[in-house]
């Protein structure tokens, strides 16, 4: 029978970081949604192009040639894997736990043709559906609805990232420019002292001020000879 | 002595005063420049491949720099205290020398700064992780070196990827064409490990589940340091020739004031 439960990528909080990778995804385990089941029947994930969704044939067995992994999507477009039976679904579902399955995550069985059941990687970034089907003994007994569009993550080229600078900051033209004034002031100095030295102007004028500092007193001969002469 | 006034022994003094600050902070110089180039964080790698490493030639600058106004306050006090003209210009023309050195160290590591953006480190990481095959010796060994720091900041940090783990996600890599996504949607050292250096849950880790893989990014563990050194190199160096140019201006005052 069919029901309406529609697998969807886990819903763990916080976000696991890998829900949605190249070339795997994570949906939620199907606990407490197949109710009605014997113990010895097997459930299936089916994935699909949503090409091959409308006319799905669910009697067609998993690993036949038109569901071998190792031909999809383009010789197969669907392929069936993750079988289990409903005792590793438990019901109800514990607190805590992360219940989650990893689509894509066995790399060794991707090129293995003896392993047409095999949950390896996705060929591309989609979109893809999936859902689950119970069979018992190759006859369908239950499923569950398609889920919606399933689109993996497609990697940007490396040489798309820019490197150009992203310009000057302000701290930087401040430091630069405020030093590039000092050490012009710095030369600027010492060369107008030399000039300023050359025409006899201000600055080191203190220098030249020695010759006035120095007087020579000249002793009047008859002015000494004559004071006495005037006393007397 | 040109004046014997109180003006002149107080210039005297201020010079002497400003030239022991100046040997001092030359010394400081010295020895944070010497930290810096010792790279104490192990990033130089990481520099080294972005093919312009100006922020350690400053530093290396800075430490020569920093001898060079130890030596020359020395000279400068010396000169002062005895008014001799020679000791005062040799010294007048080395420190402009020593000035226009450390104002190069100083620009440049201001300048270099802002060309370190997590862009810059993002493909260069994306480019060079894990690269076998390289054209070159050099690029061998700038690959081995990237590979090598990155592996590290990852352990020792706690980090993944330069933004986050999702990095390794957006962008094609040369470690994406040597790992398929399935097993390794980002490299092993993005997990959490154990004691022993092996991932705690990998299962949990290739899923992405917090606590079994390193979430945030590294860029603050990277720009942290390369600030820190940015700035040092630069702002101190600029503090210390604000300095000098106040002693050198009353150098050469001073010096035109002298008697033959």
């Amino acid at each position: 029978d069919k029901l309406s439960y529609k697998p969807k990528l886990s819903m763990a909080s916080p976000t696991l970081g890998g829900l949605t990778t190249s070339s795997t995804f994570t949906l939620e385990q199907p606990r407490c949604v197949f109710t009605s089941l014997q113990d010895d029947v097997i459930i299936w994930l089916v994935v699909a192009i949503p090409k091959a969704v409308p006319n799905f044939n669910n009697s067609v067995k998993p690993g036949s040639p038109e569901r071998e992994f190792q031909k999809f999507p383009t010789g197969a477009g669907a392929y069936m894997t993750l079988n289990t039976t409903l005792f590793n679904y438990p019901c109800p579902k514990p607190p805590g736990e992360i219940a989650v399955l990893r689509v894509g995550s066995e790399t060794s069985c991707a090129e293995d043709n003896t392993r047409p059941t095999c949950n390896g990687p996705l060929p591309g970034p989609g979109p893809y559906q999936v859902k689950f089907l119970a069979l018992n003994d190759s006859n369908p007994v239950a499923e569950t609805a398609w889920s919606d569009r399933i689109t993996l993550r497609t990697a940007r080229q490396l040489s798309s990232i820019p490197t150009t600078g992203s310009g000057r900051s302000a701290g930087m033209i401040a430091l630069t420019s405020i030093l590039s004034i000092l050490f012009a002031i710095l030369l600027a100095v010492p060369v107008a002292m030399l000039v300023f030295r050359g025409s006899n102007a201000c600055g080191g004028s203190s220098s030249f001020s020695k010759p006035e500092a120095v007087t020579v007193r000249r002793y009047n001969t008859h002015h000494v000879y004559d004071q006495p002469a005037a006393r007397l | 002595m040109a004046k014997s006034g109180d003006g002149i022994r107080i210039l005297q003094g201020l010079l002497v005063f400003g030239n022991v600050i100046i040997g001092m902070c030359g010394i400081a110089l010295t020895a944070e420049c010497i930290f810096f180039v010792s790279d104490p964080h192990g990033l130089y790698p990481l520099l080294e491949a972005t093919e312009n490493d100006d922020i350690y030639a400053a530093a290396w600058i800075g430490i020569f720099v920093g001898f060079a106004l130890f030596a020359l306050s020395i000279l400068g006090i010396v000169g002062v205290i005895k008014s001799n003209r020679t000791l005062l210009l040799v010294y007048i023309i080395l420190m402009l020398i020593t000035y226009a050195f450390e104002m190069a160290s100083c620009i440049t590591a201001a300048t270099q700064r802002d060309f370190l953006t997590p862009n810059l480190f993002l493909k260069q990481m994306l480019e060079r992780y894990n690269k076998s095959e390289a054209d070159n010796n050099n690029d061998k060994w700038m690959a081995e070196g990237v590979t090598k720091t990155w592996d590290e900041l990852m352990l020792q940090k706690h980090c993944c990827g330069v933004r986050g783990p999702s990095d390794w996600q957006e962008y094609t890599s040369t470690f994406r064409s040597r790992h398929k996504d399935a097993d390794f949607p980002w490299p092993r050292n993005c997990c959490v490990m154990d004691a022993q250096g092996s991932p705690v849950n990998l299962d949990g880790c290739k899923l992405g589940v917090p606590g079994y893989y390193n979430s945030n990014g590294c860029y603050d563990a990277i720009s942290g340091p390369m600030n820190t050194q940015a700035w040092g190199v630069a702002w101190f160096g600029f503090a210390i020739l604000c300095w000098t140019f106040c002693v050198l201006l009353g150098t050469m005052f001073y010096w035109s004031r002298i008697e033959y």
